[in-house]
């Protein structure tokens, strides 16, 4: 083997070797979640990493605890209304400023990127004095509300509209069709990749969302299921088997939605429109 | 009636004027091309006739009504986009039915309109298809389907082949021609492509910088371009133009000294006055009109040469380093570095003054 050949070997196994240990420290937590799920919780805390055989108590336990499907229901509407709301609402200002050139566009766009800027940890008790003085405490309209217009999803849909032609929208009102036609006949279906993109991460953050839910929903039979995993176990301990369980189930979604996406989510990541 | 009429019209963005009073005459039937260098306006004309750019002031008119304020899809008018611009979610079937399906047509009729307007342009295989599995070709062809089912009063095409390769932008040119010919409407075609523009056009329109400089038949531009610019713009290669001086003349004849050619003097023909003696002017001559038997001698060096087959183009440089181009139809035994007498018919030379216009 020549030396050029050698090489070029060796740095193959040291990018294999690379990308396999960075592919294991993605899949362990799942797999320290599936494991957990069948183990009790002193197997956990000792950091057991093979399956056990308390699959079907931490089940029954976590079945016992909690009315699965209201909690998961509860997350299911937050997170698809959530979800609809924010593409609607973030995509259509997005196509708003990339489209319509006005005197204040820029200001504006830039006074809304600042806003990224700014913690949440700072935004949550006047958005909890808002929701009070609107009555929506322990409603799930409270963790819905704040979230539909968000600045990085109009910044990604502005940078991705960049790459919607032009002249499919001039093509559109030459064919006789009004604005909200366009958007909704042409713009939607063309982009329909960055839609998919930005519907995993909406997806995900709404469905993962703790914090702001753990403030305004306060009693139990309004939880999502982030919320009531957390607070699975007795008042002393937690039953991190049941954790593990509800984890699994948690993921599922998820998951689920992530796969299904997955090729428009890479498109849609790329800027592409086809 | 689809005349379209343009009286003094404006566009403005901001404080920078685009079009800057634009007056034209386009008559039901006839196939008009805006010619221009880039950036002259002729798509931001065209976009305003569309109905895509407001009209700042002026008028326009269609088939005798005022246009200015009308919706783009109430203009009687359809367009085709320089990148098609078809709907890529839809098939072709859908992308030509579009618009009749959205001006509420029934089903039937919108069937019988984009089968008919697909026969016409050899599409039928390709209707279930989707536009990224069409080539650059059928995809235009689309294009032109997708206006055709309309029955627009004028069709605009924006620079229709300049995304195409050579040999399928000469195919489709002769489609495009032959369409008009079938279909007789009006068209209003936009290109910087000055051998679509003469071989398409009935009326060429060259715009720079907003304002018409001179509207004709295509020969005409080319025979008797109004001034510098019309003459260079139209024709290919390039009109010479060499500077020179009025050495004297009467009524109908004016003798051009050129002091950079050897202070060679070529008698130009003119129908009025010569220009005072001693008026800088320039001489343009179109590079076919150079012949062995002209009149008109000018010493040159031979700089460059490219051989065409069908023509030679030889470049060729007087003592004071001004470029001419000769374009010859024989194939000259010369070589780099030669000296030559390039000969031209003086009756064939165009005179024109300081101000750029052509001096009759």
């Amino acid at each position: 083997m020549t030396s050029y050949g050698l090489k070029q070997r060796l740095s193959s196994v040291a990018v294999y070797i690379f990308l396999g240990v960075m592919a294991f420290l993605s899949i362990f937590p799942f797999l320290w979640m599936i494991i957990g799920a069948t183990n009790t919780t002193s197997d956990i805390i000792k950091g057991k990493m093979s399956f056990g055989e308390a699959l079907v108590v931490n089940a029954t336990t976590f079945f016992t605890q909690v009315d699965a499907p209201l909690i998961f229901w509860n997350s299911a509407k937050i997170t698809i209304i959530a979800t609809v709301l924010t593409l609607l609402i973030s995509s259509l200002a997005g196509y708003g400023f990339e489209i319509f050139a006005s005197r204040f566009r820029e200001k504006l766009y830039t006074l809304m990127l600042l806003t990224l800027m700014i913690p949440f940890a700072a935004l949550m008790i006047p958005l909890f004095m808002l929701m009070k003085q609107f009555g929506l405490i322990n409603t799930h309209l409270a963790v819905v509300l704040p979230t539909v217009a968000s600045a990085f999803i109009i910044f990604y849909f502005r940078q991705s509209t960049k790459a919607f032609p032009h002249e499919l929208r001039d093509a559109a009102r030459v064919d006789g069709l009004k604005e909200w036609q366009i958007f909704f006949l042409i713009y939607m279906p063309v982009m329909r990749s960055t839609y998919a993109a930005a519907f995993i991460i909406v997806f995900m953050t709404a469905w993962n969302s703790y914090l702001w839910p753990l403030i305004v929903l306060q009693s139990n039979d309004m939880k999502t299921i982030t919320l009531v995993i957390s607070s699975l176990g007795s008042a002393y301990y937690p039953d991190y088997g049941a954790v593990m369980i509800g984890t699994v189930l948690a993921t599922i979604p998820t998951l689920f939605v992530f796969f299904a996406m997955q090729r428009q989510f890479v498109e849609g990541m790329l800027g592409s429109v086809k | 009636m689809s005349d379209v009429t343009l009286r003094d019209v404006r566009k403005s963005f901001g404080v920078v004027e685009i079009i800057k009073g634009v007056d034209l005459d386009i008559k039901s039937g006839e196939f008009v091309v805006f010619v221009g260098p880039s950036g002259c306006g002729k798509s931001t004309l065209l976009r305003m006739i569309a109905g895509l750019e407001t009209i700042t002031a002026g008028e326009l008119d269609i088939g005798g009504n005022r246009m200015n304020e009308v919706d783009p899809s109430q203009r009687g008018i359809a367009m085709v986009f320089q990148s098609y611009a078809l709907y890529p979610h839809m098939t072709v079937r859908e992308n030509m039915g579009f618009a009749l399906r959205f001006a509420g047509l029934p089903k039937a009729e919108i069937r019988k309109q984009v089968d008919e307007a697909a026969r016409i342009l050899e599409l039928e295989p390709l209707m279930d298809r989707k536009p990224k599995a069409l080539s650059g070709g059928q995809r235009q062809r689309v294009a032109i389907g997708r206006a055709i089912v309309r029955h627009p009063k004028v069709f605009l095409f924006d620079e229709p082949l300049s995304n195409l390769d050579a040999e399928l932008r000469v195919h489709m040119r002769i489609e495009i021609a032959k369409l008009h010919r079938d279909l007789g409407a009006t068209i209003i075609y936009v290109t910087h492509d000055q051998v679509e523009a003469m071989t398409l056009a009935d009326k060429i329109v060259v715009l720079r910088s907003g304002i018409v400089e001179q509207v004709g038949a295509p020969l005409e531009l080319y025979d008797n371009p109004a001034n510098l610019f019309v003459a260079g713009f139209i024709g290919s290669p390039k009109m010479n133009f060499l500077k020179g001086v009025v050495e004297g003349g009467g009524a109908g004849r004016a003798d051009i000294r050129l002091p950079d050619f050897g202070g060679a003097v070529v008698p130009v023909a003119l129908k009025g006055e010569a220009p005072a003696a001693g008026a800088p002017v320039t001489l343009g001559i179109r590079p076919s009109q150079f012949t062995e038997s002209g009149d008109a001698a000018l010493p040159v060096t031979v700089d460059m040469m490219e051989h065409l087959g069908a023509e030679t183009l030889i470049y060729a440089r007087s003592s004071a380093s001004d470029l001419v181009t000769i374009a010859s139809q024989s194939r000259p035994d010369i070589r780099l570095g030669d000296t030559l007498t390039a000969r031209f018919p003086s009756s064939g030379a165009l005179l024109f003054g300081a101000d750029g216009k052509r001096i009759y």
